[in-house]
């Protein structure tokens, strides 16, 4: 039965708990604080907290945005790993074999969410992103930011269940907007989100294809080893350039807020 | 046997060739095409793990298993002027939601979504509960270090009452060890120009608190009672937040932290004709919440007082324990100091100042001094003694009678798990106190959030050390009464006039902000 997780967006109180579970759980190591305006992912932080500041009925409003893989149930980033080191699983995460993965960063150009992340600082680099704790989840466990969240954002269970709880919910509260979020974008996704303010304004693409993507992502992204290879090595060169240029804007930003 | 393996190395390096070289190439920029092979030469299952139903990545073959029983934690804003959390250190042990829910009922009691606030009342408790250390007060240590560096800044320090009987601890002394005299020389040996008693300005608060309550109970002031105290800035925050409707019951006098800021920046600026603008108004608190009291932007008089709109009453508040450290950077010996003297003009303290470290410390301070102030008559040996309203039960209540006024009762509480219970007592119309005594921390100031961890969580052992040393220090002091302390005499004389003066009510009061608009109601 393929599992899914609901995001209530209205019960995030931004504390930060899951991503701090999810570096327990996965031995990663501590790269940034997770829980504020701006955060991203990195190949050793898979599941970030944003704060959106935005505003409810003319008043301000805070809202917290727990982002990590999706988990499509038609992965354009399996459809364009070449190596065969992605793969969707029938309960429902989206899992890779770091030791197949060749690092051509075909997935990360794929992803339609800006998932994947890549080791750039390593010798050998690999792609990086959430499994959705697939080990727990053929245990019969919920994921482990799931099992931490103190807020009740966050519900674990049957695709089909969270959906029904999901529908249930924007229907009965007027307070939600009438979209569920993942349902149909990628051509569904087992992650699925409810918020009161429109997800647009909350920082979701919501301009993907509602169609599935592997469907695109095979024509383009079919191609030889040898393409890929200008590919990661265009991408290494920008990375460095941006690391520095980040580094530059950090150090003159110094030394921060009183 | 040995075949197999060799057989299986050969297949498998056949694999990693392929996979390392378009790795290397994929990372061309990064890695050394001399790192080889090597890299990849765990990967014996690789055959095995692709295909296949339950098909795992390798990292994923154990199951993990967690350090201990993970749950939740509180959240804490980036900006929160307080309190900080270091991530790494964090084990999700959820001890600070435990403490925040429960002891201090703020997580967990509102409603969600959320308005644009997170909601916290800067109490620092869940710093002593929390086992790693993953939250600390916001260090601000450097800004005090730099200030004393710097020859143009007059640097003024100010100490808590509840400080000096903790900070020994840590030092090695035994919990509630007394000392004042060593905190002193401590500061002036880091640097401080001068160095001033917080009692000093508790028993200037005493004088204008008391002296409300008398305007409110004979109805000179229009406010209603019970009359609360105002001096901890956790609980303020908390009424705001949680009972905006009973603000008008919230005494308007400024905490002694911020009576203090406001004098030595106006009274003390001119008897020692010190510019100001150059003064540096650093306090040592028991308390996180201080730090936030002390950046709320209407806590600027000293800046209407001489119309220079970039003084504020207090520039830097430290906590006991960032200025333990402080010491310790110095490798100063806290226990080998000799005792050493609080500087006039704002150094005297009586033994009602001392005792507002602990809780129904400021009830019993309040209560002798407005006996005084209504009767004009010392105070009877009891009221040096109200043993009702001390120690460690959650709220205690007294009944004080007062010559030509009749009874007059009073409660106190600690911990804002037991605050609700008195605010809802009032909000219901049922309070029968004149004036009531709050403290956000359990023990109150002593065991406030910027303590030393002397026990991880905080044991009513290490309160009740602190606690008794505050009062036995105050059953020696030589003056037990806040209108005896000749320092309040002369600060009235010279400068304020009298309780309440037009001057005192500029510098010395404040008023209160409605934050019942982050609170969105919780329904279940
Ligand atoms: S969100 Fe991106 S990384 Fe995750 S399954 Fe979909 S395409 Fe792959
Ligand atoms: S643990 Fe739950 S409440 Fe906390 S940040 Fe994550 S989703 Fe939000
Ligand atoms: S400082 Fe106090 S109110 Fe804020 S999170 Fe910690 S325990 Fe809760
Ligand atoms: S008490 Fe400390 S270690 Fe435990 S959950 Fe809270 S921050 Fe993390």
């Amino acid at each position: 039965m393929s599992k899914g997780v609901l995001v209530d967006l209205t019960k995030c109180i931004g504390c930060g708990s899951c991503s701090v579970a999810c570096k327990m759980w996965n031995a990663l190591p501590y790269s940034q604080i997770t829980q504020q305006q701006g955060s991203n992912l990195d190949a050793d932080t898979w599941t970030v907290i944003n704060r959106a500041e935005v505003k409810k009925d003319n008043e301000p409003v805070w809202r917290f945005i727990k982002y990590q893989c999706l988990h499509c149930d038609e992965p354009a980033c399996v459809s364009a790993c070449f190596s065969k080191a992605l793969k969707k699983t029938k309960e429902g995460p989206v899992v890779y074999d770091v030791n197949l993965c060749v690092g051509c960063r075909y997935c990360m150009l794929a992803c339609p969410f800006n998932i994947p992340k890549y080791e750039w600082d390593k010798a050998f680099p690999e792609v990086r992103k959430c499994q959705m704790c697939a080990n727990r989840v053929y245990n019969g466990d919920s994921p482990a930011c799931v099992s931490v969240c103190p807020a009740g954002a966050l519900t674990y269970g049957d695709h089909k269940t969270m959906l029904a709880i999901a529908r249930e919910k924007i229907n009965g509260d007027g307070d939600y907007v009438k979209h569920i979020f993942g349902e149909k974008e990628a051509g569904g996704t087992s992650w699925l989100y409810i918020s009161d303010i429109p997800f647009e304004k909350l920082g979701f693409r919501t301009n993907v294809t509602t169609k599935p993507l592997p469907e695109y992502t095979e024509s383009i992204m079919g191609l030889t080893p040898a393409v890929g290879l200008s590919w990661g090595a265009l991408l290494t060169g920008m990375y460095v350039y941006n690391r520095r240029r980040n580094e530059i804007a950090k150090e003159k930003e110094k030394p921060g807020k009183k | 046997m040995y075949d197999h393996v060799k057989e299986d190395k050969q297949q498998l390096d056949k694999q990693v060739t392929r996979r390392s070289f378009l790795k290397m190439m994929g990372g061309l920029s990064l890695a050394g095409i001399t790192i080889g092979l090597t890299g990849c030469s765990n990967t014996t299952t690789v055959a095995e793990q692709a295909g296949g139903d339950g098909w795992l990545p390798q990292q994923y073959q154990a199951r993990g298993n967690w350090p201990a029983q993970v749950r939740g934690r509180v959240p804490i804003d980036p900006d929160n002027p307080s309190i900080v959390r270091d991530d790494q250190k964090c084990i999700l042990c959820g001890q600070c939601m435990e403490v925040c829910t429960r002891v201090q009922t703020v997580a967990g009691h509102y409603g969600l979504p959320m308005a644009d606030d997170i909601i916290c009342v800067n109490c620092g408790q869940c710093t002593l509960w929390c086992p790693t250390g993953a939250i600390t007060e916001r260090d601000e240590t450097q800004k005090v270090a730099q200030a004393i560096n710097d020859p143009n800044k007059h640097v003024i320090v100010q100490t808590a009452p509840a400080t000096r009987v903790a900070l020994g601890e840590e030092f090695g002394l035994p919990p509630g060890t007394w000392v004042v005299g060593q905190q002193v020389a401590a500061l002036k040996r880091l640097g401080f120009d001068a160095v001033f008693d917080t009692n000093f300005t508790a028993d200037l608060t005493i004088m204008e608190e008391a002296t409300e309550l008398i305007k409110r109970v004979t109805g000179e002031i229009k406010a209603p009672l019970p009359q609360f105290t105002s001096c901890s800035p956790g609980w303020v925050k908390f009424c705001e937040y949680y009972y905006p409707d009973l603000l008008p019951h919230m005494s308007s006098c400024k905490s002694p932290q911020q009576m203090l800021g406001a004098v030595a920046k106006t009274y003390y600026a001119k008897v020692k004709n010190i510019k100001p603008e150059s003064i540096v108004s650093v306090s040592i608190m028991p308390c996180t919440a201080k730090k936030f009291e002390a950046q709320r932007p209407e806590m600027n008089d000293s800046a209407h007082y001489w119309h220079n709109k970039d003084l504020q009453d207090v520039d830097v508040v430290l906590t006991t324990r960032e200025l333990a450290r402080l010491i310790k950077q110095q490798n100063i010996d806290l226990s080998k100091l000799p005792e050493e003297n609080y500087d006039p003009i704002m150094g005297e303290g009586t033994g009602g100042a001392i005792i507002f470290g602990a809780t129904g410390g400021v009830m019993e301070a309040a209560v002798r001094s407005a006996y005084f102030l209504i009767t004009k008559q010392q105070p009877p040996a009891d009221l040096f003694n109200l043993t009702p309203v001390r120690y460690l039960e959650g709220v205690k209540e007294a009944a004080v009678e007062v010559p030509g006024v009749g009874t007059v009762k009073v409660a106190v509480c600690h911990g804002l798990s037991n605050a609700r219970q008195v605010l809802d007592t009032v909000r219901a119309g049922n309070a029968p106190w004149h004036f009531v005594e709050f403290m956000s921390c359990p023990g109150g100031c002593i065991n406030g959030g910027g303590q030393p961890r002397s026990s991880v969580p905080p044991s009513d052992e290490i309160r009740m050390a602190r606690i008794n040393s505050l009062y036995q220090a105050d059953a020696q002091a030589p003056r037990r009464a806040s209108h005896e302390n000749s320092e309040i005499l002369a600060i009235y004389e010279k400068f304020l006039q009298h309780p309440m003066s037009e001057l005192s009510e500029e510098l010395l009061h404040t008023s209160y902000t409605d934050r019942g608009k982050k609170i969105n109601a919780l329904t279940s």
